[in-house]
């Protein structure tokens, strides 16, 4: 599984990043979203951007504690807590659909929510989505 | 210790005379008899801004200020109010915009920015998280509104600060000078950009990386989740949707309530030159939204070819496609467009700048005003190459713009000779889009708004389109058919006193009225209790909160009879009583609010002679030291 966007369809609302966060860090909070929307301007066109929990994942590979593993359930990369902060894996990701929590020591990724994705959920236009 | 969650609980107190920024916490109290927003704002105003205090001077406040549910997941939670006693009217002032710098202030961890003083020199507020300071703005000083943004994003590298900024308008102390939230939104009305130009503050600079801790996550997304599920089930969401308020230029047209040729009319012949269609077809780019709003009202449109050719803008609203259209019996899509940047530029707020120029329109065509008095400017109907010169005339003050730049009571009184009849305005301020002869309650709201003529202080859309559902739903089957008929008077004076403390909630928490509790109205009194529950801790039954609304709205009235208003003031020009409407629906009808008048007093609790809250009213609304005050 894994969740698809589609820009054509993003307004630039950021409800996915709120849901995300809130569910994630019970708090509205931008900055801890794993989903991000990236925009080069306030008219955007917006690009909802989030990972894509790759087959064969660039973020595991540089990890040098193999921290980032396959949570089978829900068919989503995890980051474990073994992980040492290095951010090796923000260098690696081509999609920068990782982020590096710096108070926590951390990274932190898209876990799929447990199989229910709020971004998907909340997102009122389509624009991300679940797909198998 | 600030008990509730939501809040930052935390504001920024700015005096500009000494240039000293401090943080001040946030009052529980305050919290729960006003919750933030526009309640925050009216009791300060009250508390602090007396009668004896001129609007642009530096003893007047200015008061940014977010809600509990701004910036949370709720439906279109990006509302930011401004407050400030208004220089157009006199008395209370306030102003609202949604986009992104509520949430932001919030992440930045404060839930309101209160300034007053006057700044020696030209300054801009930078608050970046807890930090906030007041910088040198000498050389953004006479820029316009998104060349300010552009410039402090610049000089900061980064694209993501979110501003409130004046235009030349508000620098110069246009009467009706709005304030640009970026750039293009704008909290416009009430002439605060104004009130900001006179402390020579020339924005604020926000940037948030923190959070906004919610007292029940679960029940918060949940209940969020459902009421957006309902918004997108609405059978009306589509349209409101895809074209925004432009969406009803044809409806009112049709109802003969788009004013039309300074409210000579109720219907414009080229409507479908400047309705929603013309726009979408002609400069439709994409939909933008504001933050956490599914509805995405705004657009972004293009101008293609011509002479205004590229020219982009966003926030193309119905009151502009009325005010410099209809209005001014301009059927130039293009040049409305073009001239609807140029006040987003100037940071004019175009309701007003297009009423002043409908009602000196008038007067030309009345031969009151000729050559000598515009300085060689012919003002013909629809003239837009005019139009375009004066907009930087009035930010300017240059001129004839000097007097336009007063707005159109002042206009009327320096003018003289008869102009006063042509003067669509209660209370100083300009008449926005509608005609209570076609709409009974929008004629009974535009003299019981508290900030002088005003359609969203009630914003009475249940009988705008006659929407029975949305009608017995809310209200029960007792109000129908009456309450949902625009010509009907009965039940009207109920509707507008529920909006108007409905409203004064929705505006003190940092809601949207365009996107579901007013247009759409799904989200109603229960939803926004629960959802101040879930997100605060707080307590709130329905009973509480109409009690907060009320409380709100009867302040903001006695902050207006303190500054000498009377049930006198609570009148409409006299074309809407003595000359009936022409066109549409509304054709041969007029307006008497009196009987609907009366009903709203005996609904308020209000003294029916002097048309004030009485003594008793206010001490059930715990407001017994404004009792004291304004009934000594």
């Amino acid at each position: 599984m894994h969740l698809e966007t589609d820009t054509d369809k993003c307004t630039g609302c950021r409800i996915c990043e709120n849901f995300c966060a809130l569910q994630h860090e019970g708090a509205i909070w931008p900055t801890r979203a794993r989903i991000r929307i990236l925009s080069q301007s306030d008219d955007g066109p917006f690009a909802p951007n989030v990972c894509r929990q790759c087959d064969d994942p660039a973020c595991a590979a540089a990890c040098p504690v193999d921290a980032i593993k396959p949570d089978v359930e829900a068919g989503a990369w995890v980051v474990g807590e073994e992980c040492i902060g290095c951010q090796a894996c923000l260098d690696a990701c081509p999609h920068h659909a990782i982020f590096f929590d710096a108070q926590l020591g951390r990274a932190f990724k898209c876990d799929l929510c447990q199989g229910e994705p709020q971004c998907a959920a909340s997102c009122p236009t389509g624009a991300v989505a679940l797909v198998p | 210790m600030f008990p509730y969650l939501g809040y930052a609980g935390k504001w920024l107190w700015v005096d500009l005379t000494e240039g000293k920024v401090e943080s001040r916490d946030y009052d529980p109290l305050l919290a729960e008899s006003y919750l933030g927003g526009n309640g925050f704002g009216t009791r300060l105003l009250w508390e602090n801004v007396g009668p004896d205090v001129d609007a642009l001077s530096p003893e007047n406040w200015l008061i940014f200020s977010t809600g509990p549910l701004c910036g949370t997941v709720m439906p279109n939670p990006g509302r930011m109010e401004v407050v400030a006693k208004s220089p157009l009217t006199g008395i209370y002032g306030d102003a609202n915009s949604g986009g992104f710098l509520g949430p932001e202030l919030k992440f930045a961890g404060w839930d309101a920015v209160v300034l007053t003083g006057q700044s020696p020199a030209p300054v801009y507020l930078a608050i970046e998280d807890g930090q906030a300071t007041l910088r040198d703005a000498t050389e953004l000083w006479g820029l316009t509104a998104s060349g300010t943004e552009q410039e402090i994003r610049r000089l900061w590298g980064d694209a993501l600060v979110k501003t409130a900024v004046i235009g030349p308008a508000g620098e110069n102390l246009v009467r009706y000078a709005g304030i640009q939230i970026t750039a293009q939104r704008s909290a416009a009305r009430c002439g605060l950009g104004a009130v900001m130009g006179s402390k020579r503050l020339k924005a604020l600079a926000v940037r948030g990386h923190g959070p906004i801790r919610i007292a029940d996550p679960k029940r918060l997304s949940h209940l969020s989740l459902e009421l957006q599920r309902r918004l997108l089930a609405n059978p009306i969401f589509p349209a409101v949707s895809a074209h925004g308020t432009p969406g009803i230029v044809s409806l009112m047209n049709a109802m003969g309530r788009f004013p039309t040729q300074n409210f000579k009319a109720g219907g414009y012949e080229n409507a479908d030159r400047i309705n929603a269609d013309a726009l979408y077809s002609r400069a439709f780019v994409r939909n933008v939204a504001c933050f956490g709003c599914p509805v995405a009202c705004d657009k972004v449109y293009q101008i293609p070819d011509g002479p205004f050719a590229n020219t982009s803008l966003r926030s193309v609203e119905y009151e502009t496609l009325n005010a410099l259209g209809a209005c001014i019996l301009n059927d130039d899509l293009d040049a409305l467009l073009a001239a609807n940047r140029l006040c987003d530029e100037l940071g004019l707020d175009t309701i007003s700048t297009g009423r002043c120029i409908s009602f000196a329109m008038e007067l030309w065509d009345e031969e009151i005003l000729n050559l000598d008095d515009t300085g060689g400017l012919p003002l013909r109907w629809g003239d837009m190459s005019v139009v375009l010169r004066l907009l930087p005339m009035i930010a300017r003050r240059e001129g004839f713009g000097n007097l336009l730049a007063e707005g159109v009571r002042r206009m009327s009184e320096t003018i003289g000779r008869g102009a006063e009849q042509f003067a669509m305005h209660v209370k100083g301020m300009e008449i926005p889009g509608q005609d209570g002869r076609a709409q009974r309650s929008m004629g009974l709201a535009h003299v019981t708004s508290t900030r002088g003529a005003d359609h969203l202080k009630a914003f009475p859309t249940i009988d705008e389109t006659g929407y029975p559902d949305e009608g017995r739903r809310r209200y029960g089957a007792d109000y129908l058919p009456e309450l949902v008929q625009p010509l009907a008077t009965k039940h009207k004076a109920f509707l507008v006193k529920d909006g108007e403390d409905f409203g004064a909630v929705i505006d003190s928490t940092g809601m949207c009225k365009s996107g579901g509790t007013f247009v759409l109205a799904e989200i109603y009194w229960p939803d926004i209790g629960a959802a101040i529950e879930a997100t605060t801790g707080m307590s709130m039954s329905v009973k509480l909160l109409k009690e907060i609304g009320e409380r709100i709205y009867n302040l903001q009235r006695c902050y207006d009879a303190i500054h000498g208003i009377t049930r006198a003031d609570d009148r409409l020009p006299r074309r809407f009583s003595a000359e009936p409407s022409p066109t549409g629906n509304a054709r041969g009808q007029t307006i008497d609010i009196e009987p609907m008048l009366q009903e709203y007093y005996r609904l308020r609790g209000w003294d029916a002679t002097k048309g004030w809250p009485t003594p008793e009213k206010l001490q059930t609304l715990g407001l017994g030291d404004v009792a004291a005050c304004l009934w000594r």
